[in-house]
């Protein structure tokens, strides 16, 4: 079982693709959810297909899909409050009431559901799920450090007016190499102070502020120690900010890599036509549907 | 109070294609004022055991048995075969409550333990576990002070910041943390590693002070002079399962054993069975350092004249 957005070491066809070719396809994915394609039930149609898609690739990848879900509880509590908000105050008078909500019986008041409203609401959850599937696509199959380096490629530009990409590149790619230091002395003090008697779990408010400053003091000491080591180990080995630097890990552009972007410029191609041409494939098929 | 072990198994992150399986089909018994040393190259499974024992990580099947507590993880957790994870789940949300007992009760040191310190004062970071375990502001206090009078630090200690102290107090003040608990087995997971020879000394003085009044000690080392001088049974682990289990002056004696396992018995140890070979009629179980090696010479060479 993968968590949502980790790095799962398969060696999947997508986790060989270029991973400057997977960027650029999560940002080419991402502009596509965020397009208008006309009507709403137009665009959720595309979603729909969107959907599909990224689903196939995902099972492509064997990343896991099911567990976005599962770890974001919080999504959960958003998808209500925002019901709720949009129920009671969406301002769209012109669709239909679903049903209405009896307020006072004998006045006759209440709070209609419009359909505009909860069309609305799936509209939102439908992009945020289709946002977190690309973006988990993209970083269970790439390595931290990839994706570092290709973030500098596509931020080469900058370097013309002085910007210094490759100094941005170095911290972030120290920062992400580590994550998984600071995980483990995270959890190796976690378990020390547990053997202390420590319940990071239970227990009062204020002492769950304590257990806690047991966990970040001796945390931020030894990030600081270990920074200030490898900033010594770097500089012992000759490490110059504004030397030039060589790769140690050079891409090889394959013909899958090839082949993907020709896939990605006809889906972006094809998304960016109906964009533009909004067709109504309801109005063409002569389907009615509700208006919103 | 004896630590058993039975069927212990545990699998890190299970099902994920970095399962790496850490501890295979362990049966052990510590008995009651025990010194056991564990022995094994890094990755065989020594911390992985070590954190069994009082319950922070807990087996992916088998039973851990500590005195009256009780972790079972057997068969009603599988399914087919399989691990059923959710149930363990459900298990260990339930286990937390007296896991803490059990904590108590087996102290454990982690290695470099001097990165747990927190507080602003020497006296306060010790009295921190005591006071988790519920005692009162005043008893926590006098337990620290007898914990840190127990690890050779004085008054002058007590309100100094932990963090300007020496690598070797830091140890110590975290040490006590665990002595103040006053476990009735204390576990430690290479504790001599870089100390200085004088704290080494002090420290394995005081484990072995301890021991003599009733505390079990169990230790991870790679020091075989320290195995020697102070255990009384050496288990040896390698990728999670137990080659050894008998003491340490017929483990060291088994030089093809120590060879292939990549061991290097102690240069005392290995001395003497040299001496014994050449004709001097040595009792080797008598051998712990160099005086005693020094005495057993005298001995030998006093019946041979």
């Amino acid at each position: 079982m993968t968590s949502f957005g980790r790095y799962s070491s398969y060696h999947t066809v997508i986790h060989r693709i270029d991973c400057r070719v997977k960027l650029m396809a999560m940002i080419l994915f991402l502009v596509s959810v965020f397009l208008n394609y006309g009507t709403p039930w137009m665009n959720l149609v595309i979603y729909g297909g969107i959907f599909i898609v990224l689903l196939s690739i995902s099972l492509v990848a064997k990343a896991s899909f099911l567990s976005l879900f599962r770890s974001l509880k919080a999504l959960w509590f958003m998808i209500f409050l925002l019901l709720l908000i949009n129920v009671l105050f969406n301002g769209n008078d012109n669709s239909m009431i679903l049903f209405t909500i009896p307020f006072n019986a004998e006045e006759g008041t209440g709070v209609a559901i419009r359909l505009g409203a909860i069309i609305n609401v799936v509209y939102i959850f439908v992009r945020l799920v289709l946002v977190l599937m690309v973006t988990n696509i993209l970083t269970q199959t790439t390595k931290p450090m990839e994706l570092t380096a290709s973030l500098e490629w596509l931020f080469y530009p900058l370097k013309l007016i002085h910007i210094p990409v490759h100094k941005f590149a170095m911290a972030l790619s120290l920062a992400l190499r580590f994550v998984p230091t600071l995980q483990e002395q995270t959890s190796r003090i976690m378990k020390a102070q547990a053997s202390r008697g420590v319940d990071y779990k239970q227990g009062k408010f204020k002492e769950k502020i304590k257990a806690l400053v047991s966990l970040i003091i001796p945390l931020f000491m030894s990030a600081f120690l270990t920074s200030g080591e490898l900033a010594d180990a770097m500089e012992a080995r000759g490490y110059d900010p504004d030397g030039k630097r060589t790769k140690f890990k050079t891409d090889t552009w394959g013909m899958r890599d090839t082949i993907s972007v020709i896939f990605l410029c006809l889906f972006t191609a094809g998304f960016i036509t109906l964009a533009v041409l909004k067709p109504d494939l309801f109005a063409a098929l002569n389907i009615s549907v509700p208006a919103l | 109070m004896p630590v058993r072990l039975e069927h212990v198994n545990f699998i890190y992150s299970p099902g994920s294609p970095s399962q790496k399986k850490a501890l295979n089909d362990i049966n052990l018994l510590f008995e009651d004022g025990c010194f056991t040393a564990l022995i094994g190259k890094t990755g065989s499974g020594k911390s992985t055991l070590i954190q069994h024992l009082n319950g922070l990580l807990l087996p992916t099947s088998g039973v851990v048995e500590v005195g009256s507590y009780l972790i079972d993880m057997t068969l009603e957790y599988k399914k087919n075969g399989k691990v059923n994870t959710s149930l363990m789940k459900k298990k260990h949300k339930k286990k937390l409550k007296d896991v803490k007992g059990l904590r108590k009760k087996v102290g454990l040191v982690f290695q470099f333990p001097e990165y747990q310190l927190f507080e602003e004062t020497v006296l306060k970071d010790v009295s921190y576990g005591p006071k988790n375990f519920g005692a009162s502001e005043e008893e926590a206090l006098n337990m620290s002070k007898e914990a840190l009078k127990k690890v050779g630090l004085g008054e002058d200690f007590y309100n100094r910041s932990p963090f300007e102290l020496s690598g070797g107090e830091k140890r110590r003040v975290a040490i006590a943390g665990i002595l103040a608990l006053n476990p009735e087995v204390l576990v430690l997971d290479e504790p001599t590693v870089g100390l200085d020879a004088e704290s080494e000394q002090n420290l394995m003085d005081l484990l072995s002070g301890l021991n003599n009044n009733g505390t079990s000690i169990i230790l991870a080392t790679h020091d075989m002079d320290v195995v020697l001088r102070y255990a009384t049974r050496a288990l040896v682990l390698e990728n999670g399962s137990i080659l050894r289990d008998e003491t340490p002056i017929s483990l060291f004696q088994d030089r093809e054993f120590l060879k292939t396992s990549s061991l290097e018995p102690p240069k005392v140890f290995s001395f003497a069975l040299q001496l014994k070979e050449r004709g001097l009629p040595i009792d080797l179980s008598r051998i712990k350092d160099c005086d005693s090696l020094a005495d057993e010479i005298v001995r030998a060479r006093r019946e041979h004249d």
